[in-house]
């Protein structure tokens, strides 16, 4: 069947030559037409693994307004200049960031509402047990005495103006109880911050912070770039002596998206010039730039067609373009070598069956890419196969039409691969030494490193690294904080969740590290109850305890009856369990407190170590409405999914390869000779990956997969070339293949986005290896098992 | 522990008092009572205009000297304590930013403020303290407050406390914190009194909304007189 439709559309386009070409011109410039409509995409998102827990971390941090903020640090550059200056251009600065691309800017918080009594207010309702256990060990005469006497010295004290009221409020200093809770507030931003004159200042006093909140999603890629443009503008109007780094996850996400440009364009201008030299070095041929010009066209079409079919295009698709045009060059180039040879059309109906072959054990290593659930991969497949179809097609179809001589140049045998074949010595010197090292490889690779951190794949370029790192030196902050998330209907249901979370970190970790609204703001009903204990604790005679240690220490230092009378007046004031929404809590609830329509979430924070986040996922999995959202976690999910997948995936591959090679040789000796290359290329690279120290992770376990689908193809070439006895240089193309796949992936090791360059990386070390075990073993072990048939016989 | 909770106390009273007095902390620098009257330039009333400019020549005739010396002695009429309490002491000031108070009776007690450092001492512990201003970036603010009363940059107060002129000769200015001022949940006004030739304080006396006061006398000021490295040592003993 193949025969006849093969026969039958090779006639019609030789029949109407002049017709197809004309319309493959239209068509192609139809295709380059279309480019200016199709729309890229720079998100991450597509690339994520559909799980759970990833799922609800990523729309966690997409509906909150956490990761679309942006930080600035303004730094003094020059001695001259002091915090008032550094300030005034913060102020400046924040009044000139409006909307619509900047939202609310924080530059500080107040701490006037201590001021307002607001805590020694709540105080009865704020302090726990353990805090009242503090105040019970300063009713006694030497806790009272020295207390008073500090009273007194601070009396005296140029300050003592403003601090009469609070001492005669709080002679016992419950205040600072309260106060080391406070602390919770700039802790919780995660940095070494400091307020002072309302803005926030680091230690050494020449740096100020400013967060601005923005409605531009970090994911938006376009509106990121404007968002950035706008901001930069305005950091240009600010005083010489003061410069700023910028750090936020749209950096990133334009960073990125400008670094796979950069690569994109490099490495297509790249290989283009690479393989002109190469088909000119060996070929000496004006007509093989049509060899060339396929995979062009191929990858042209492909991205309209994908466009079409699949909506907006992942650059980081786009980017695998080279190594995808290095693999479907190759139909061209085996049509081109066969066209120059002369073969006759029985030989040429043969290469076409190989051909097809090499494409569907390609296409297959692109088509496990659907059985994974992360949909960027069903887009790097359907790109991928589309330019594999394309390019066999106009490999066999096409490029005939384009070559034709008079007489056919001849193209120079390879001869180091056949004294190979021939000599027994240099036949078993092969595959012992395949053997030896594909072992070793074995052994090497039980220590291959998995790279769990997905940030190592992060391509954003020096400045945006450097930006973090004086970032980081300035404000600490560089372990970064995982989020404990409660949900509730309510925000009191929710505080309730809260409490209790709080209370359990307590008993498990270190609260000091576990930074809640639950440390100074607590549930209307563990309100109640503090209220309750405060009430009892003073009616079991403390009151009067602590009246009778005042009355007899006061004369010491002359106070008067009175003297603390607003203390013991307000002890059992009548509590008001409103959420007292005043600025401070607001400015608490701001960063504690999310309201969705589907309810309320509180947050806590914790660094974001290993242990501490284990603890808290422990804690979430009895606490249902909670979850753990962190970086790290993330990271983990996403190559603990990929790996996962990964195990499933390659021995798809593997079997998709093994059965297209068993249909083709309908043998098994041929078939496991055929497979060499690819257990070559998969053992090997995960022993040198091992031996350079190089990790495997969520993409060059990918780019593997996909490279078992192309060096498969030189093992079925080199063994069905053994078998038939071909002579039309097949170890020449195998080479020539294996060298425009290599290059094509090797483009990608100049790639700067690290997804590129370990991808491209895993693809040469595959391919080389792969390679290498074709033209040298396979012969060898074909020779040894003597599989060729005599004249005349057919595959 | 004593010297977490020394700290957390200064800290309490430079919250306290940064509050008092630091518009930015308060609320947004723009709007107030002292803006308002349409007949003004920039928005001030003509009387408010008047004060302003009031205040700027006050502040150009005592903000001039480069260093100061004072006698004080500061009265306190508590409520805490059964007789009032009288302080005397001196002050030694050098612009920019050395600021000396040292309490003579009734008991010793020093605080010396630079750029880089607080150091308070006091007879009862015989202890220097030092507090790091890195790490109390608030209690440099109090310091930059405490320099508005003795520089007389009193431009800046404008904009939190209605001000009123009591009496013209001597100069006696009043400043009741506006609704925007936070310390008027304690200050109910600050009375300041200028000496005959205007060039410094003679008085200034705070009345807060307990019905306390503190009132504050200058006495024997030197203004430009040569201060020796010694009135900053903190240690008396």
């Amino acid at each position: 069947m193949f025969d006849r439709y093969f026969d039958l559309l090779s006639g019609f386009m030789k029949g109407n030559r002049k017709f197809v070409l004309v319309g493959v011109i239209f068509l192609t410039l139809a295709a380059v037409a279309g480019l200016l409509f199709v729309q890229y995409d720079g998100n991450v998102d597509m690339m994520l693994p559909p799980d759970r827990d990833i799922d609800r971390s990523m729309s966690f941090l997409r509906d909150s307004n956490l990761s679309d903020k942006i930080v600035v640090s303004l730094s003094l550059t020059s001695e001259e200049a002091g915090k008032k200056d550094l300030f005034n251009a913060v102020d400046q600065l924040a009044a000139s960031l409006s909307p619509p691309l900047f939202g609310k800017v924080t530059t500080g918080f107040s701490v006037a509402n201590v001021m307002d009594g607001f805590f020694l207010n709540y105080a009865p309702q704020i302090l726990t047990e353990k805090d009242l256990t503090a105040i019970d060990l300063r009713i006694n005469t030497a806790s009272v005495s020295e207390k008073l006497k500090r009273i007194y010295i601070q009396s005296l004290k140029p300050e003592s103006v403003f601090m009469t009221p609070m001492f005669r409020a709080d002679p016992l200093g419950i205040n600072f109880l309260l106060m080391d809770k406070l602390k919770a507030l700039p802790a919780s931003m995660g940095y070494d911050v400091a307020v002072e004159d309302g803005h926030f200042i680091s230690s050494d006093g020449r740096h100020a912070m400013m967060i601005i909140q923005t409605p531009v999603k970090m994911t938006d890629a376009p509106n990121s770039k404007r968002l950035l443009t706008a901001l930069y503008e305005k950091l240009g109007s600010l005083p010489g002596y003061v410069s700023a780094d910028v750090v936020s996850g749209h950096r990133h996400t334009v960073s990125n998206e400008t670094v796979i440009k950069r690569d994109i364009r490099l490495l297509s201008i790249m290989v283009s010039i690479v393989f002109l030299l190469l088909f000119f070095a060996v070929f000496r041929d004006m007509r093989v730039v049509f060899v060339y010009i396929i995979p062009l066209l191929a990858v042209i079409l492909a991205i309209n067609i994908s466009w079409f079919f699949a909506g907006k295009l992942s650059y980081l698709v786009i980017g695998f373009g080279t190594a995808i045009a290095g693999i479907s060059v190759d139909y061209g180039l085996m049509v081109y070598v066969s066209s120059r040879k002369g073969v006759d059309p029985s030989r040429t109906l043969k290469l076409a069956k190989l051909l097809c072959v090499d494409a569907i054990t390609s296409v297959f290593g692109f088509y496990v890419l659907y059985f994974s659930k992360i949909h960027g991969y069903h887009q790097l497949a359907l790109f991928s196969i589309l330019c594999i179809v394309i390019s066999l097609f106009f490999a066999l179809f096409i490029l005939p039409q384009t070559l034709q001589w008079k007489k056919y140049p001849e193209i120079k045998p390879q001869g180091i691969v056949d004294r190979f074949e021939r000599n027994p010595w240099l036949r078993n010197l092969s595959i012992g030494l395949w053997a030896v090292l594909t072992l070793a490889a074995i052994v090497l690779s039980f220590n291959v490193r998995i790279e769990s951190d997905i940030k190592q794949l992060d391509g954003s370029g020096p400045e945006v690294v450097n930006a973090e790192k004086n970032f980081h030196a300035v404000w600490g902050g560089n372990t970064g904080q995982a989020i404990f998330v409660v949900t509730g209907k309510t925000f009191e249901e929710a505080m309730k969740t809260n409490d209790a979370i709080f209370q359990r970190v307590a008993e498990v970790a270190a609260t000091d590290r576990f930074l809640s609204l639950s440390m100074f703001w607590s549930s209307e009903e563990t309100r109640r109850k503090n209220v309750d204990n405060w009430n009892n604790f003073w009616r079991q005679g403390r009151e009067a305890r602590l009246r009778g240690l005042i009355k007899s220490e006061s004369p010491k230092h002359d106070f008067s009856k009175d003297a603390f009378s607003p203390f013991f007046d307000n002890l059992f004031k009548v509590a008001d369990f409103s959420s007292a929404d005043n600025e401070f809590m607001a400015n608490v609830k701001e960063r504690f407190v999310q309201q969705r329509p589907e309810g309320c979430r509180i947050l806590s924070f914790f660094p974001d170590e290993k242990e501490f986040v284990k603890t808290m996922s422990d804690l979430s999995r009895v606490h249902p409405g909670t979850f753990v959202v962190s970086g790290r976690a993330l990271s983990e999910s996403i190559s603990s999914f990929t790996s996962r997948e990964a195990k499933f995936l390659v021995p798809l591959a593997i079997l998709f390869n093994i059965v297209l090679t068993y249909i083709f040789f309908r043998n098994i000796k041929e078939t496991v000779i055929a497979l060499i290359p690819v257990l070559t290329g998969m053992v090997w690279l995960a022993g040198l990956m091992s031996f350079f120290g190089f990790p495997l992770n969520v993409v060059n376990i990918v780019a593997a997969i996909i490279t078992s689908g192309v060096i498969v193809d030189y093992g079925i070439g080199r063994t069905y070339d053994y078998r038939n006895n071909l002579t039309m240089g097949t170890a020449f193309v195998v080479s020539l293949s294996a060298a425009t796949n290599i290059i094509g992936a090797g483009a990608l090791l100049f790639a700067k986005h690290p997804a590129f360059f370990s991808t491209g990386l895993a693809m040469v070390i595959c391919m080389s290896s792969g390679y290498l075990s074709a033209m040298f073993v396979v012969p060898s072990f074909c020779s040894m098992l003597s599989t060729r048939k005599r004249q005349g016989g057919d595959a | 522990m004593v010297k977490n909770k020394m700290e957390m106390k200064k800290t309490i009273v430079l919250l306290i008092v940064l509050s008092l007095f630091s518009p930015a902390v308060i609320a947004p620098r723009a709007g107030g009572e002292t803006k308002g009257g349409p007949d003004g330039k920039n928005g001030l009333s003509a009387k408010e205009v008047e004060i302003q400019e009031l205040l700027r020549t006050i502040g150009e005739k005592v903000s001039g000297f480069k260093s100061l010396k004072t006698d004080f002695v500061q009265e306190k009429d508590l409520a805490m304590f059964k007789k009032k309490i009288v302080l005397r002491g001196r002050i030694y000031m050098q612009k920019p930013n050395r600021l000396a108070w040292h309490v003579d009776k009734p008991v010793k007690y020093s605080v010396v403020i630079t750029d880089k450092a607080i150091r308070q001492w006091d007879e009862d512990t015989n202890q220097v303290q030092e507090l790091s201003l890195s790490k109390n970036p608030i209690f440099k603010n109090v310091v930059n407050q405490l320099s508005v009363w003795f520089s007389g940059e009193y431009g800046a107060l404008m904009a939190d406390n209605t001000v009123s002129v009591l009496q013209q000769h001597p100069l006696i200015i009043e400043f009741v914190p506006n609704e925007k001022n936070i310390a008027r949940k304690m200050i109910r006004s600050i009375t300041i009194t200028f000496r005959d030739d205007e060039k410094y304080l003679k008085k200034i006396k705070i009345h807060e909304m307990s019905g306390d006061t503190t009132t504050l006398d200058f006495s024997n000021t030197l203004l430009d007189a040569p201060v020796e490295n010694s009135f900053f040592e903190v240690r008396r003993v």
